[in-house]
């Protein structure tokens, strides 16, 4: 892959949810291109499309029209344990919430998709420990998930997101139930995580979250309203 | 994904909510404990028995009145007599037969001196050491010259003799006394083969004529004994034995014996068909118990993947395939039945343990049992837990992170 290709390429993406009482066209046809390195929020009212289209990207769910290509692989079609894998290792994924394991330590929580990915306890043990101490939680190691507070568990959730070293890191809303000391404090982490060339996509509704991003989608309708890039 | 970490998150998860998780357990535990239990029980009685009956030798059949093996136990109809078993020995002709012998059988206060307590009493022909074959410790059994008329003399088990004169004391010449009447102790016996509990270790024995004239007040017998030469050839001893009673009681053909004959084996069958049976009822009431446990663990499986559903979303978001999913609860219905079989068998072991030392039976382990015990429990956690764990592999993720 050369350093130019196209991280994310949808390519008219649809995406109609069936249900008895009448179908509902969420996306309407999405084309959105995703370089390396990029820092994209995408921003919208709800109903806009955003979850949907931040569920397919992350490869929780598969477009009925369109085609996804990541890394140059078309992935619209896999199948639920190919999307599985592609959720492993090449997306990371921060919630807005219930994003730790309950009775499981931080530690434990970071290990998890590494875990998946068969990596041996030592070397497991040994990259998360280091993850925790670049985002500087690694004395909360051995606590509890539920024994941490909310910016905390935050951190741990960016640290596992960096576990697998995914291709994207998929935000979806990260700030939305923090106070905005905290929720600063997140996004400055991110920011930072973005200058050493992790690909970040954010989810979010907030004008001044969305101002940490390089570029700002806007979605309506099931449509891209706007795309910015930031001078 | 690796094993020992499936097995690391189920035990967090069992773990995480004891209760529960021991309550589901319960009935798995009652299920396999009391299989275990009752086994363990019915194959010490066996061995007990067997054990008994082989320090006896099995070269020998009895003879009882009335009919099967309940009638033998409580007699009636037309009862044997001394005649039967005097014809037995003296005009029966089958070659076959070494000796036979007449019992009888009652309980009564025995003293000496000032120690007095209840024995079983059983009046006998010196005939009977030949087939029964009582080790002599001191003195003599009874010989030919008590069979007849009255002499008040007996030969006691080593039990008795040490309640009575202590122990190793050499009782001979002492006398013993029964319902007023004294007794001149002649021998001590033990059972063959030492084992406790068995019946010459307790017993006091008589002359049979003295007994039934001092002590019985009549002729009646309990039972005949007779003893063949060639062990192989005890069934057909048996059946002209059988055939040769039926004639001297005028029986029709159609009629049935109004006694039994009964070998040890058949004895020791008869045992072992009630035990086994026994067995076989405990099983069937457990099964049942076992797939009322089951249905425990599929419910209680079923209510932690609802409430897991949002966990199960994030497992699958960081990358749990459905596989993984599936034998993450899969393991944790498996350990909670495994554990509760294991519970099982160490409580039924227990039980059974206690219940040997009380009753003073062998303690026996059957390993096949166990093994059979544990395999089935986890059976029921695979098949019980199976839909549950489904069920929570096909959860769509975002179905499941947004689940409220």
């Amino acid at each position: 892959m050369s350093k130019s290709a196209p991280l994310i390429e949808l390519d008219n993406i649809q995406k109609t949810f069936f249900s008895p009482g009448g179908d509902y066209l969420a996306l309407k046809g999405i084309n959105l291109t995703v370089k390396k390195g990029e820092f994209v929020a995408i921003m919208g009212p709800s109903g806009s499309g955003k979850s949907t289209i931040m569920n397919i990207m992350g490869a929780l769910d598969s477009p009925t029209g369109g085609t996804y290509k990541l890394k140059g692989k078309d992935i619209s079609n896999y199948t639920n344990d190919q999307l599985a894998e592609i959720r492993n290792k090449e997306i990371g994924f921060i919630f807005q919430t219930f994003n730790l394991l309950p009775r499981t330590t931080v530690l434990g929580n970071v290990e998890k998709p590494m875990v998946y990915a068969d990596i041996p306890a030592k070397e497991r043990k040994q990259r998360a420990m280091k993850i925790l101490e670049r985002l500087g939680i690694a004395d909360k190691a051995s606590n509890l998930s539920n024994h941490i507070s909310g910016g905390q568990i935050q951190r741990v959730a960016v640290a596992r997101a960096l576990a697998m070293n995914p291709a994207i890191i998929l935000a979806d809303e990260p700030t939305g139930n923090l106070d905005s000391k905290m929720a600063y404090e997140i996004m400055d982490i991110i920011k930072h995580l973005n200058s050493k060339k992790h690909t970040i996509v954010l989810i979010t509704h907030e004008n001044d979250i969305a101002a940490y991003a390089k570029r700002i989608v806007r979605l309506k309708d099931g449509l891209i309203e706007s795309d910015k890039v930031k001078k | 994904m690796r094993f020992s970490e499936v097995l690391n998150s189920a035990q967090e998860a069992l773990k995480g909510n004891r209760l529960r998780t021991a309550l589901t357990m319960l009935g798995i535990i009652i299920g396999i404990s009391s299989v275990i239990l009752i086994s363990s029980i019915g194959q010490g009685a066996v061995a007990f028995i067997s054990e008994e009956f082989s320090s006896f030798g099995t070269n020998f059949f009895q003879i009882t009145s009335g009919q099967g093996f309940i009638g033998a136990m409580v007699g009636g109809g037309n009862p044997i007599t001394k005649e039967d078993a005097n014809a037995i020995a003296n005009e029966s002709r089958i070659d076959n037969i070494e000796s036979e012998a007449a019992f009888t059988f009652t309980t009564r206060k025995v003293s000496a001196g000032e120690e007095e307590d209840t024995y079983s009493i059983y009046g006998m022909t010196s005939s009977s050491q030949i087939i029964l074959k009582p080790v002599i410790l001191y003195g003599d059994f009874l010989s030919e010259v008590h069979d007849d008329g009255i002499n008040s003399v007996t030969v006691i088990g080593v039990d008795v003799a040490e309640d009575l004169f202590g122990v190793d004391t050499n009782p001979v010449g002492e006398s013993i006394r029964i319902d007023n009447s004294k007794y001149r102790v002649i021998g001590v016996t033990k059972s063959p083969g030492g084992f406790t509990g068995s019946f010459f270790n307790n017993a006091v024995n008589l002359p049979l004529e003295t007994m039934a004239a001092k002590i019985i007040g009549n002729d009646a017998i309990q039972e005949i004994d007779v003893s063949v030469y060639d062990e192989n050839q005890l069934n057909q001893t048996m059946d002209d034995v059988e055939s040769f009673l039926r004639d001297r009681r005028d029986l029709d053909e159609d009629e049935e014996s109004d006694f039994t004959l009964q070998s040890q084996a058949d004895t020791l069958e008869t045992i072992q068909n009630i035990t086994g049976l026994l067995t076989a009822m405990v099983a069937a009431i457990s099964a049942i118990s076992l797939v009322v446990g089951g249905v425990g663990v599929m419910n209680i499986m079923l209510v932690t993947v609802t409430e897991r559903t949002k966990e199960i979303g994030l497992l699958k978001a960081i990358g749990a395939k459905e596989q993984d999913i599936l034998l993450q609860f899969l393991i944790e219905s498996v350990t909670l039945s495994l554990v509760g079989g294991l519970i099982g068998v160490f409580i039924g072991l227990f039980g059974a343990f206690i219940i040997a030392q009380v009753v003073n039976i062998p303690f026996v382990i059957s390993l096949v049992t166990v093994i059979l015990a544990v395999s089935v429990s986890s059976l029921v956690g695979i098949i019980f837990g199976l839909y549950p764990a489904r069920r929570a592999a096909k959860l769509h993720p975002i179905e499941a992170l947004r689940h409220e």
